[in-house]
């Protein structure tokens, strides 16, 4: 039986075949014509087509299991992402990245403006800040983003891409408002250091800083 | 109103960058920021990374195949069920 907003309540305990591949076309019709939005989010956050690739279909089955859960059919777009946003965001809980984050008043002390400005790496330039950035190739900065481990990286993709408030990624990952806030700063500011270690290995600045 | 020195700025900058702030601590920054070039110059240049890589964030068109995948896996997972 199928409810008065179009979705099908939980089949949970039924065994009966027809109706199980019933709700799984119900599901298709609904949740497929999302795979496009889904499929962006994922290889943003992971980096890979063949990696998003994997993370959608791995969202797909999720959703389908739990689709007895959803109470608005319209709500299914924002709860697949969901889904997709959380099989990633929860893998530094069960298996946390091993990433030198390194001491933390330490790291909320990291400027790479500051840096920049003592280093002088441009002595010719009049946009100095600017011009330093334009030293990197896009795969470097992809690079940079990619390495941080997924805490710091989900909510900061998230902001860049979705852009969320930090009230709705609180909601959407299930975390306090607080931690939004403190993985957005230190997300920056990991990866501005990362950004900085990079031009040391380029040779863009003195080795006597490193 | 509280007068806030640049390390205190720097606590909030990035929620400040992203309008998170209100009330008083977002009117603490801003009477800071009148007064105070190089929080100004740092402000910019943040805004100026984020635009930065959010213009490199990876993108992707979906691989041809990859709807039929999925409907493959769903249609394995109801039967496992």
């Amino acid at each position: 039986m199928t409810g008065a907003d179009g979705v099908r309540p939980s089949t949970e305990g039924k065994t009966d075949t027809a109706a199980d591949t019933a709700l799984r076309h119900q599901f298709e019709e609904l949740a497929l014509p999302h795979l496009d939005r889904l499929f962006r989010l994922a290889v943003r956050l992971t980096g890979t087509v063949q990696d998003a690739e994997d993370l959608v279909q791995e969202t797909y089955v999720k959703a389908l299991r739990a689709f007895g859960a959803l109470r608005e059919s319209e709500a299914v777009g924002a709860w697949l992402r969901q889904i997709l946003t959380r099989l990633v965001f929860d893998r530094h809980r069960t298996a946390p990245r091993e990433m030198a984050v390194g001491d933390l008043e330490e790291l909320d002390r990291f400027s790479l403006y500051d840096l920049v400005w003592d280093e002088d790496p441009l002595p010719y330039s009049d946009n100095l800040h600017t011009d330093f950035l334009a030293q990197f190739d896009d795969e470097e900065v992809r690079r940079a983003l990619l390495a941080l481990p997924e805490a710091y990286r989900v909510p900061l993709v998230l902001l860049y891409t979705e852009e969320l408030s930090y009230r709705a990624m609180a909601e959407m990952l299930e975390v306090p408002l607080g931690t939004i806030m403190s993985r957005l700063h230190r997300g920056r500011k990991i990866l501005e250091r990362e950004l900085w270690e990079f031009a040391k290995r380029r040779g863009l600045v003195r080795s006597w800083n490193q | 109103m509280t007068t806030l020195t640049c390390d205190q700025v720097m606590k909030q900058f990035f929620a400040y960058l992203d309008r998170a702030l209100s009330g008083e601590p977002l009117e603490d920054i801003e009477q800071h920021l009148e007064e105070c070039l190089s929080c100004c110059d740092k402000l910019a240049f943040s805004r100026t990374v984020d635009a930065f890589v959010k213009a490199r964030v990876p993108e992707g068109k979906v691989p041809e195949g990859l709807e039929s995948r999925v409907r493959r896996a769903l249609e394995l997972a109801v039967g496992r069920e």
